[in-house]
């Protein structure tokens, strides 16, 4: 592989960090390859040494994602962080996805339940309405009792899953220290 | 040499070669590879990352030759963070060793 064919290759893995950013990552490879070619060395030797785009890129795109998680906090994010990690090795997919698909899966049955104490209090108050199961007053009762389950759930399950997102990135950025390079 | 070994004195290295002098991102490459083979472009990332930390501040500066140099000084907080690594290095290898020559005499 030649300088031209490194460098394209990773500007493709790294479409889609934005510009600023990829053009200054990139620079320093662009400067590796000029400094080894003052130093007479080839570029193929270059390239070579600087070990596979694909590994490389993967390194970078796990700080990217890392960073990115941090500053947005939102599930997307973090399990974007994640899945980079995941990429960096065997070690991870068993200690970084396990544990963080089996917490999702909480997470989202938590949400599911508290989602379904509101409708409950809607199906109440239609029924109380409408339906001749209880009456209005009764119906009212009920959907406040179910309403107040409801947000008293997600109040804690909202509180849960940023504890959960910011302790998984807390773990990433530890765990990028361990599981990180080279592969010669 | 094994792979997980190099992956975690990486940092090690890069931070005390700049200790002494600030260096550039190539220099640090290749001090490091002439020491143990690696994928050199590791180092990059790394060192973003040691920026982004607080442990390294970056400038250019025009050399004779060639376009500009990015060069990496450590800051107080990589100093220390330096000491630290080091001191648990050493408590580590010589445990490590100690264990080692009980085991093969």
């Amino acid at each position: 592989m030649n300088r031209q064919m490194y460098m394209q290759e990773l500007n493709r893995l790294l479409a889609v960090v934005p510009e600023p950013q990829r053009a200054e990552w990139l620079y320093d490879y662009e400067l590796h390859f000029e400094m080894a070619a003052e130093n007479g060395v080839a570029e193929e030797q270059a390239a070579a040494e600087l070990g596979d785009p694909r590994l490389i890129a993967k390194e970078l795109m796990l700080g990217y994602r890392v960073n990115q998680a941090e500053d947005k906090r939102n599930v997307v994010s973090v399990s974007r962080a994640v899945f980079a990690s995941v990429g960096l090795g065997f070690f991870n997919l068993v200690f970084v996805l396990g544990p963080f698909i089996a917490v999702l899966g909480v997470l989202i049955a938590l949400w599911a339940v508290s989602g379904a104490f509101l409708l409950v209090a809607v199906a109440c108050i239609w029924e109380g309405y409408r339906g001749e199961m209880f009456s209005t007053g009764q119906g009212f009762s009920l959907a406040a009792v179910s309403c107040g389950l409801g947000l008293l759930t997600g109040t804690g399950t909202l509180a849960l899953s940023r504890g959960f997102m910011k302790m998984t990135l807390t773990y990433l950025r530890f765990n990028t220290r361990l599981v990180r390079g080279g592969r010669a | 040499m094994n792979v997980q070994f190099k992956k975690g004195v990486l940092e090690i290295c890069v931070l005390a070669l700049a200790s002494r002098e600030d260096r550039y991102g190539y220099e640090l490459a290749v001090k490091i590879s002439e020491k143990f083979e690696l994928a050199v472009g590791s180092i990059y990332p790394l060192l973003n990352r040691l920026t982004q930390d607080g442990y390294f501040s970056t400038y250019l500066r025009e050399s004779s030759e060639g376009p500009p140099r990015k060069y990496y000084r450590l800051t107080p907080e990589g100093a220390a963070y330096m000491r630290h690594l080091v001191l648990e290095w050493h408590d580590f290898t010589r445990a490590v060793n100690e264990i080692i020559e009980e085991g093969i005499r």
